[in-house]
């Protein structure tokens, strides 16, 4: 666990939530990330274009032109140094499109509603300690 | 020539008389003759003029008696001068008769001796002994008759007996005279009898159209007798008939021609007038001779059958044995469908009324044959080409050799009466197969709802014959719904149509089906309703069949619901877990408050846990298509909870099928519908208290397998609504009432089914699954696809 590189640059958050957005800022920041967020798919990938993070968590569902999904395909498009570090949360992960995405990336998920731990558990696991 | 004898004698009796006459008599015999010869030719009455003749002869020849007997036969007619003078009994008259009628020859004068004495009148003395008998001969030497005269004084003198003959001869003359006179008048009135017993009125006017002469008929005819015509203008027998002659005669056309006939007309008579004109020897003497025949009564005969045989609906007709007609009557063009009496009249029989030539060659044999047909069916072409049925009687007039001459029939079309009656047997026939081939009961009942028909589906769906009819059909009923058909078979007696009533009738085999029913009612002839119809269709797998439809479709919906609603509140939830968790963390929060918090998230677990069952039961995964081994599956079930069961006495009994085949599915899913069913079971047998058993048996019915899960527990409430959402008996916090309804989303998916029900006569309940047996190709396909993986 000492190994795992500190991590310099924020972690994107993108969330249409505010009240989830606010619970994950304040867990993920507590434990010493450094967190930045978007309102939507579409403000996301802006700021992905903008700067450097050391990772990303995306709500699958989200209303607007872009969701979950296609953040994560951009990513895989045009960021390939992010390419592993996705943490997709999903309010259905019985829905058939997302089973679909899960299994073919072999991207972690994470099931709303979740425990803290369960969170930092797999932050920890995919993006490292801070 | 007896006249030239006679006058030669008259002459000869003027010549005498012109002589100087010795005596008185003699002189005055020349007058007396040429008196007599203009009396006989002014005379017509014949026994006056005899009587006359004999006065006179008696004065000429100074007798005192005289007598001209004229013979008829064997009958002699006596006319006499004299009685006054002689007293003549009818004796001395028979005796003077029978010498005249034998004194042939010649003149004579004899003596007779009489049976009593002759005396004159007055003088009993002087006696008359000699009579002189000249006889009265005809030019053909006929004895006509007998001159006779009594003188009492000698024989006559050569001069007296040249005056005999001469008188004589007169005498002669004067009976051919009028015996030829009486023949004529004889034959005349014979022959106007003859005219007037002619019932034609004839009528004979002169050049001047001056009636001369009409029968009896004619005058009668007007009221007249018939001399009172005579003299008038033919112009008065206009009344007859009006004519459009401009002649003085009604009845002339062309005075010219020698013969006319033509037929006149007045509103009342018909005649038809034959003249004869015969030409005289003078203009004067031209005759015109009208017979008028009173055509009325034949004509109208004529007119009135003419009449009948043209309005007649029939076709009668009249034709030639070699196929023209002769005659037709209108009904018989409108039937062929020709334009006219003439056209049809041109058609040949044979080739353009028949069809089939050969057939009116059947039909001219037989009517050889038979000579009358009767009711006789034919089949005849219209002119436009379409066929025309008919039913002719027929008969043949024959000639004295037997052979036909005229054909006579008399034709029905009954086109429309064999169309109608085709028309009924083929709608029979349709109707009869509806009621045979109907998947539906159709039953006639009388109005006291007695059943009097069933067709036979009714039979086939096992009633017998004797448990239907003469029953009454309500007694099949269920007997709490025998007032609501009651009620409709009283509407339906009252005219009105019953449709569709849903009510539950006793099968033959004794269970209860649900049918539809409608009832209609029949009428008589009056308008009565005398009978109702009632169709009944067994709809009991139809009713099953949409209250599943009904039952997924409401699954779907809520499916569709669910899903929504549960993602949406995993965001608050999320939410409230989280913060919940990151209170929790800080070390700060007093003891209560952290006990606050633990509550509250535990209950948001809770919601967590409701939701995604929600969601399990909403979800859309398909199902995996993979052979699954259903013992298996059951097997692997029944071990995740076997601790329980063991630890709480629940008897598990396992009666499997070994030789099941495999059924294609998800076996996960499967194992999930299983589980859920099981552990229904482990709550039901747990709440009743006794040893729990369930029991699991597996067989394959038909193209199904079937799991049979039997607990002896509780029971279920309600086994119709046990698998909608939400709907649980179970306390709450334990559980969410969907775990049945994902279960019946799953096995549907499947493309199979699941059902509850309570045991009978035993506590508990079975929940039954089925899902197909997997077929032999996709059996294969599964096969292939898991040795390609």
């Amino acid at each position: 666990m000492s190994t795992t590189p500190i991590l310099t640059s924020p972690i994107l958050l993108i969330e249409d939530e505010p009240s989830v957005t606010a619970f994950l800022r304040a867990a993920l920041e507590r434990r010493g990330y450094s967190v930045e967020d978007a309102a939507s798919g579409a403000e996301g990938l802006e700021k992905l274009g903008g700067r450097e993070y050391s990772g990303v968590i995306s709500d699958i569902r989200m209303p607007g032109s872009v969701n979950g999904a296609e953040v994560h395909a951009w990513i895989q498009q045009n960021r390939p140094d992010l390419c592993t570090r996705i943490i997709l949360i999903s309010g259905d992960t019985a829905n058939s499109d997302t089973q679909m995405l899960l299994k073919q990336s072999g991207t972690p998920c994470i099931e709303k509603p979740f425990r803290v731990q369960q969170l930092l558990t797999m932050v920890e696991k995919t993006f490292g300690k801070p | 020539m007896p006249r030239a004898t006679a006058k030669s004698s008259t002459r000869l009796a003027r010549k005498r008389a012109n002589k100087p006459a010795p005596a008185r008599p003699v002189l005055h015999a020349a007058d007396e003759l040429m008196e007599l010869a203009v009396d006989a030719a002014h005379s017509r009455n014949l026994p006056a003029f005899l009587e006359r003749f004999a006065q006179r002869a008696t004065r000429m020849l100074d007798a005192r008696w005289g007598g001209v007997m004229v013979f008829r036969g064997r009958e002699t007619d006596l006319y006499q001068a004299g009685a006054d003078a002689v007293d003549l009994q009818p004796s001395h008259q028979a005796t003077l008769i029978r010498i005249g009628r034998d004194a042939r020859r010649k003149s004579e004068t004899l003596p007779v001796s009489f049976d009593s004495p002759l005396t004159a009148v007055g003088d009993k003395d002087g006696q008359f002994a000699e009579v002189t008998f000249v006889p009265i001969t005809a030019s053909d030497e006929e004895s006509l008759g007998c001159l006779c005269l009594i003188r009492g004084r000698g024989t006559p003198s050569q001069d007296e007996r040249h005056l005999l003959h001469a008188l004589a001869s007169h005498a002669a003359l004067s009976l051919e005279n009028f015996r030829r006179f009486s023949q004529l008048e004889r034959s005349k009135r014979q022959w106007v009898e003859d005219i007037d017993a002619i019932s034609d009125y004839i009528v004979v006017h002169d050049r001047s159209f001056r009636i001369v002469r009409t029968n009896r008929s004619l005058a009668s005819y007007l009221g007249v007798p018939p001399v009172a015509l005579v003299g008038d203008p033919m112009s008065s027998l206009r009344q007859i008939a009006e004519t459009r002659s401009e002649l003085p005669c009604p009845f002339c056309r062309d005075t010219q021609q020698a013969r006319e006939e033509y037929i006149v007309a007045s509103p009342e008579r018909i005649f038809l007038v034959s003249t004869s004109r015969t030409p005289g020897v003078s203009d004067d003497d031209t005759r015109t001779i009208h017979v008028l025949k009173d055509m009325t009564d034949r004509r109208e005969a004529e007119r009135r059958y003419r009449e009948l045989f043209d309005s007649i609906q029939e076709g009668l007709f009249f034709a030639t044995p070699e196929g023209r007609f002769l005659d037709v009557n209108d009904a018989m063009v409108r039937m062929l469908g020709y334009d006219s009496r003439e056209e049809l009249l041109r058609a040949d029989v044979s080739t353009h009324l028949y069809p089939v030539v050969a057939e009116r060659e059947r039909f001219f044999s037989a009517l050889s044959k038979r000579g009358v047909l009767r009711n006789y069916e034919e089949t005849l072409r219209r002119k436009d080409g379409t066929l025309l049925h008919t039913l002719q009687n027929i008969t043949a007039v024959r000639d004295a050799a037997g052979k036909i001459i005229q054909i006579r029939g008399l034709m029905l079309d009954v086109t429309e009466q064999r169309t109608f009656q085709s028309q009924l047997q083929r709608e029979r026939d349709f109707n009869q197969k509806i009621l045979n081939t109907t998947q539906s009961m159709i039953l006639v009942l009388d109005t006291a709802g007695l059943i009097s028909y069933a067709n036979r589906r009714a039979f086939e769906s096992g009633y017998l014959e004797h448990e239907l009819i003469g029953h009454r059909l309500v007694d099949w009923v269920e007997a709490g719904q025998r007032e609501d058909f009651e009620a409709a078979l009283e509407t339906t007696a009252h005219g009105h149509q019953v449709e569709n009533i849903e009510l539950r009738v006793r099968r033959s085999d004794a269970s209860m089906g649900h049918f539809s029913i409608s009832l209609s009612p029949m009428r008589d002839e009056q308008g009565a309703v005398n009978s109702v119809v009632v169709v009944m269709t067994d709809i009991t797998d139809a009713v099953l069949l949409q209250a599943k439809l009904a039952h997924s479709e409401k699954m779907a919906t809520i499916g569709r619901l669910v899903s929504g609603v549960a993602h949406e509140v995993n965001n608050p939830l999320a939410a409230i877990l989280g913060f919940t968790d990151l209170l929790l963390e800080n070390p700060a929060i007093p003891a209560n408050a952290r006990e606050d918090l633990e509550i509250i998230l535990h209950e948001t677990q809770r919601t967590k846990d409701i939701v995604q069952d929600l969601l399990s039961f909403a979800r859309q995964r398909p199902v995996q298509r993979e052979l699954v081994h259903v013992n298996a599956v059951l097997r692997q079930t029944i071990k995740l909870r076997s601790y329980d069961f063991a630890s709480h006495g629940v008897e598990v009994l396992e009666e499997f099928d070994e030789n099941l085949a495999h059924a294609l599915g998800d076996g996960q899913q499967l194992q999930q519908v299983f589980l859920n069913i099981l552990n229904n079971a482990y709550d039901a047998v747990q709440e009743v208290g006794q040893r729990g058993r369930i029991a699991i048996r597996t067989s394959q019915q038909g193209s199904n397998i079937e799991v049979a899960i039997t607990d002896n527990g509780t029971g279920v409430t309600d086994t119709e609504r046990i698998f909608d959402p939400f709907y649980t008996t179970k306390q709450a916090a334990k559980g969410t009432g969907l775990g049945l309804s994902i279960c019946y989303g799953i096995v549907r998916a499947h493309g199979g089914e699941i059902l509850c029900r309570n045991n009978e006569n035993a506590p508990g309940s079975t929940f039954i699954v089925r899902v197909p047996v997997a077929t032999e190709a996709a059996t294969a396909a599964a096969i292939a696809k898991e040795a390609g993986r």
